[in-house]
Parts: structure tokens; sequence; C-alpha cells
């Protein structure tokens, strides 16, 4: 019943005639190589012969250039909005088809390209075909003599005999609608396969939605721990200050250091995740973890540093935002020691424990150079990196050894 | 009578804050702090606060699990008023469900804080911002979005109870708009809860949203 319905609303269906057009524009598109082929084959003729030079002619101009023309990334492109436009279909991430030159996809283009020149162009030259045909079907019983249909062959005795062709005609336009519908319908069909992304490509897609939205969340979470709570700490001691203004300046005095130190602290946590935002390579290369540590170690190794490397636990239960930051501690604190302590020997401890991480770098103090202070760039990094997961550093000379020590918590209090 | 107050949050400058906060008023006093919900249930049952003021994330034992704890173990437990950053934290509406009385954003004015806590304090009403019922709706089930409560057999008084426990208000404040006397408000309140399968006002309101009884963007 229901079927019955969709079937009889075919005709009115707005989709039906957006796909014709499709169809029609497909259509437009014969006639050129037509043309083509009618000046190449004359121009071989006396060479080959009529029957070799048609045949190189059509094969040349219907079958490998739109062949050729159908594989362009252009021509995909504007297949696809043609597509999404008047079929109606949805064939997949625009973006990821964009970068696809694969040859797969071009295949799967300039057969898509053909199939709408070929389809379209049956359906093109039915409907310009048909309506003179009709007219004169129409015409036939009430005239004698031979009645040819339009540009159509057969012809049709004329007079009463005839009147049978009448309803046979009048329905013919109706049977070319659904006949369009269908093929519109089958192309539709086909649109994913032949203008989507390949399985490869798709995935590829999700892989990289699914990193940016770890990113995203990532940043979210940095955002949430470090300048929401610097934030939420300046609300409330300067609403507190406020109260107590009078009754107790004590407290008011300690409560504008302690939003001056928040603030400041929420300010450079902030600037941290801007710099992430603005560091778009961050989301696209993967960001090494732990388990790159081997490799950091070889080409600080091979970078004049003597390394020595001792690892207690696994580091495969490190979860990867720890594992990522701890990296770059250890990368920093190796470049720290290069840089201020010269070609001295390292050892690098890394202590995997049930609910911390903890990581110690050592090397031996240079007497002959002049003894830096803490503050240089490499070690407020490396501060800003444990802060931000609630972590704890020590650094500075011990004995006859500039140490520092980290001990991250592996799972971040809730 | 001055109204006891425990803080519990593990960022010391947040508790000092709302501490002298409190202090300034003469009708309330903080008791006792902790800075993880660890010790809560305990400190609770030696101080007696009326209200208690609960941090959700917090190390070791956060926000939701110690105000499970503590209205579990407790007898008469104190009111739970849950502290947060941001409004759409979604553990802010764990913490409801596992009983808290209302929630109350950081950046909430002074003015605010107290009038929070005496509110909470002073008997059965609920604190619910409007950011509640975004958070509501969204947990919703997807099944049971939209279907209202038609299970559950309110009789319509009881559902007009349920609406207005849902804007916060007290069973004396009620049974003044119903022209009722308190008990009876009281009673109804009970079969809603029984009917709704509901621990306590919390719950069955948390019901009312996720339900689409009440609408998020209704009254």
């Amino acid at each position: 019943m229901g079927r019955a319905r969709d079937l009889l609303s075919v005709p009115a269906s707005s989709s039906t005639w957006r796909r014709f057009a499709y169809l029609v524009v497909g259509a437009a598109l014969v006639p050129p190589f037509g043309t083509l082929a009618g000046f190449v084959a004359p121009a071989l003729e006396p060479g080959i012969g009529t029957a070799a030079a048609w045949t190189v002619a059509i094969f040349v101009c219907g079958v490998a250039l739109p062949v050729a023309i159908g594989m362009l990334a252009p021509v995909r492109a504007l297949e696809i909005a043609a597509a999404r436009l008047l079929l109606n279909v949805e064939v997949g991430e625009a973006g990821v088809v964009d970068g696809g030159a694969s040859w797969s996809t071009r295949r799967r283009s300039a057969t898509w390209f053909v199939a709408h020149l070929v389809v379209g162009g049956v359906i093109g030259t039915l409907t310009v075909v048909l309506p003179p045909a009709v007219v004169a079907a129409c015409y036939a019983p009430f005239t004698s003599g031979d009645v040819q249909l339009g540009q159509l062959d057969p012809t049709v005795p004329g007079g009463p005999g005839s009147a049978w062709i009448v309803p046979l005609a009048l329905l013919a336009p109706v049977a070319l609608v659904y006949l369009a519908a269908a093929s519109g319908a089958g192309l539709a069909l086909a649109a994913p396969r032949l203008l989507g992304p390949t399985p490869a490509e798709r995935m590829a897609a999700l892989e990289r939605h699914a990193m940016r939205l770890a990113e995203r969340n990532r940043l979210a979470r940095e955002l949430h721990d470090s300048v929401g709570h610097a934030l939420a700490i300046v609300t409330v001691q300067a609403g507190a200050a406020g109260r107590v203004l009078d009754s107790d300046p004590a407290f008011a005095r300690q409560a504008l250091t302690d939003i001056e130190t928040s603030a400041r602290n929420g300010l450079r946590d902030l600037d941290h995740v801007l710099g992430l935002l603005r560091d778009d390579t961050a989301v696209r290369a993967p960001t090494p973890t732990l388990a790159d540590l081997q490799r950091l170690v070889a080409s600080t190794r091979s970078a004049g540093v003597d390394v020595t490397a001792a690892l207690t636990g696994s580091i495969d239960d490190v979860p990867q935002a720890v594992s990522r930051e701890a990296y770059r501690i250890v990368q920093e604190s190796l470049t720290n020691a290069a840089r201020h302590a010269g070609q001295v020997p390292v050892s690098l401890s890394l202590t995997v424990g049930a609910k911390h991480l903890e990581l110690e770098l050592s090397n031996p103090l240079d007497a002959s150079r002049p003894r830096r202070s803490g503050g240089g760039r490499g070690l407020n990094g490396i501060q800003e990196r444990v802060t931000s997961l609630r972590g704890q550093v020590t650094a500075g000379p011990d004995a006859e050894q500039w140490r520092i020590a980290v001990r991250l918590p592996l799972h971040p209090a809730p | 009578m001055t109204l006891g107050v425990v803080l519990v949050d593990d960022e010391p400058l947040i508790r000092s804050g709302l501490r002298a906060i409190i202090n300034a008023e003469p009708d309330l006093e903080v008791l006792g702090e902790a800075e993880d919900g660890a010790g809560v249930t305990a400190m609770v049952r030696r101080l007696r606060p009326d209200v208690v003021l609960m941090d959700v994330r917090m190390p070791v034992v956060d926000g939701i699990e110690a105000t499970r704890r503590l209205l579990a173990n407790v007898d008469d437990p104190p009111r739970v008023l849950v502290l947060t950053t941001f409004e759409n934290d979604d553990y802010v509406f764990d913490a409801l469900r596992a009983g808290a009385s209302g929630f109350l954003l950081k950046r909430a004015r002074p003015d605010e804080v107290v009038r929070a806590i005496r509110l909470l304090a002073a008997g059965d009403s609920l604190l619910f911002p409007s950011a509640i019922r975004e958070l509501a709706a969204r947990h919703a089930p997807a099944a049971s979005s939209g279907s209202g409560l038609d299970g559950a057999g309110l009789t319509d008084r009881e559902a007009q109870v349920l609406r207005l426990v849902a804007q916060g208000l007290s069973n004396a404040e009620i049974a003044a708009q119903l022209v009722v006397s308190a008990e009876t408000v009281k009673t109804h309140v009970a079969h809603v809860l029984t009917k709704l399968g509901a621990r306590d006002r919390t719950q069955a309101v948390i019901r009312a949203y996720q339900s689409g009884f009440i609408a998020p963007e209704g009254p």
C-alpha cells in the first residue's frame, strides 16, 4: 500500500526532477566528444580506412578521453557537488575526498563520470526524441498515409486503424519519467562507493577526528585544572578579602598576595595552553611518549653526551598524558644538562611505581663553569609540565652533582 | 544559634577564603576543614555541622564518594552543598545523585555563599541553579526522554508538589502555597519519593528532570 503510493508519487516528487536534471546534464556533456570524433575520424580515414578510422576515433574520443577527464580532481569535485545537490546523496567527508588522488580514487571517479555520460546520454536522447514522436502518434489516426514518429524510423499507417497507438504514445513520457527516476536512484546508490572516500581514507579521517577530539579534551582538561583552578582561588579570596577588609586587615593583605600568585600562575598556564593551541603540529604529529625514550637516549649519546639510563617497572602502565609529559621532561633535562654542564656523564633513572612515576637525572657539576641559578627557561618548562600533572619537582646542586628529581602521579585526582 | 559548617576542598586557599567569608557572618561558623573526602564522615560525627561544603574533584576520596559515605553512615546527616568551578561539570550531577542537596559555583558572590548555607540549613529546600536542568537533560537515558513520569502514577496533587520541590521550595513554603498543612505536604512528598523509587528529594527532582516531567527550559 505504502509502496504503491510511493510509486504513484514518483512523477510529483521534486527529487525525481532533480535527478532528471542531473541525467540531462550528463547528456549535455556527450556531444563535444561526438563532435571531436567527427573531426578525428575523417583526418585518419585516408591513412587507415573508414572502419579503422572510426574505431580509433570512437575509442579515443568516446572512451579514453572521458575516462581521462573523469580522473581529474576538479571534475571529481564538480561531480560530487552535483551529486550532492541533484541526486541528493551524501558521499562522505569532502575534506578527505579533496586530497584523495590515489589511483583507486581516480579509477572510481572515472567510472562515475563515464556512467553519468552513458546513463545521462540515454535518458537525454529519449527526452529529445520522445515528444515529437508522441505528437505524431496522436495525430496518426486522424490522417491518411504513413506517419513518421518524429525523428524515429518506424512509420505508422494513418487512419482509425492506428488508434491503438495513442494510449501507448501517451504512456511513453510517463514511462520515461519512471526510467529517469530509476536511473537516478541507481546512480544515487552507487555514488557513495564511486565518489566517497575509500575505507582506508575513511579510517584515516576517523583517526584524525579522534586525535583532534583527544587533543581538544586534553586542552579542556588543562584549562579546567590550571586556569579554572587559579580563577576560582582568585574569586574566593577576593570575595573574602572584601568581606573582612576592616575586621581582619591581615587576612586581606595575605589574600592579596595569594590572589597575585594565583593569577600569575593562571596566566602562565593559559600561556602554556594557548601555546599548545597555536602549535598545530602538536595535533598532527604523534607526540612522543616514554616508548620513544630509547631513541631519545640514543640520539643524545650520538650528540656526544654520555647517558646512562636505568628503567625500573613497566612503561606500558603509564597513562598516555603522563608518558608524553615525562618524555618532554627527560628531553628538556637532557638538553639542560648538555647546555649547562657540557659534555659530562648524565645518569637517568626512571621508576614506574604503583601510583607514581619517578624520574631522576643527575650530572656532575662542572667547577670551571659559572653556576647558573635555577631559573633557566628549560627548568621553567619542566616546572610547568610537572605542575599541570600535579606532580613535584626538586632541582638543584646536591653534593657534587646537579640533580633534578620529578615525581608524577600516574592517575590524576578526579 | 549559629549554624555549623564543615569545609572540604583540597585547595587551602579556597578553604581559607570560604572560611573568612563564612566566619564574617555572626550566625555562621566554620567548625572544621578537610582536604579530601576520606575523613569527612568521622569529622561530621564529631563536629555535628549543619552544612558541609564539598568540593567535587579531590584526591584520595572525591566529593561524590564522600557525600555517599556521609549520607549513608551518619544519622541525621548534615545537608551537603556541592562546590564546583564549572557548572557543566559532569561530576556535579553524580554528586547530586549521591544525595547532595544543592550545588554552588566557586564564582558565587560571598552573599550567595552565605545565603545558600542558610537556605540549606534552614530545612528541606534544594538549591538547583538552572544549569542543573541542562545537566539532568544531558544525563537523561534516551528511552525515557520526554516520556514524563506517567508510569509512576502520581496524583495531580503529588505532581504539583514535585514541581514545587524542584523549584527549591521547602515543605513549609509548599504548604503555604497550596494552602494545606505542612504535615499534608510531608505525606505527599513521602508518596512521591516512594512512587519514584527515590531516596530523597534530590533524587526525585533529578528523576523529574531526566524523565522530561519538568522541561529543561521550563520553570
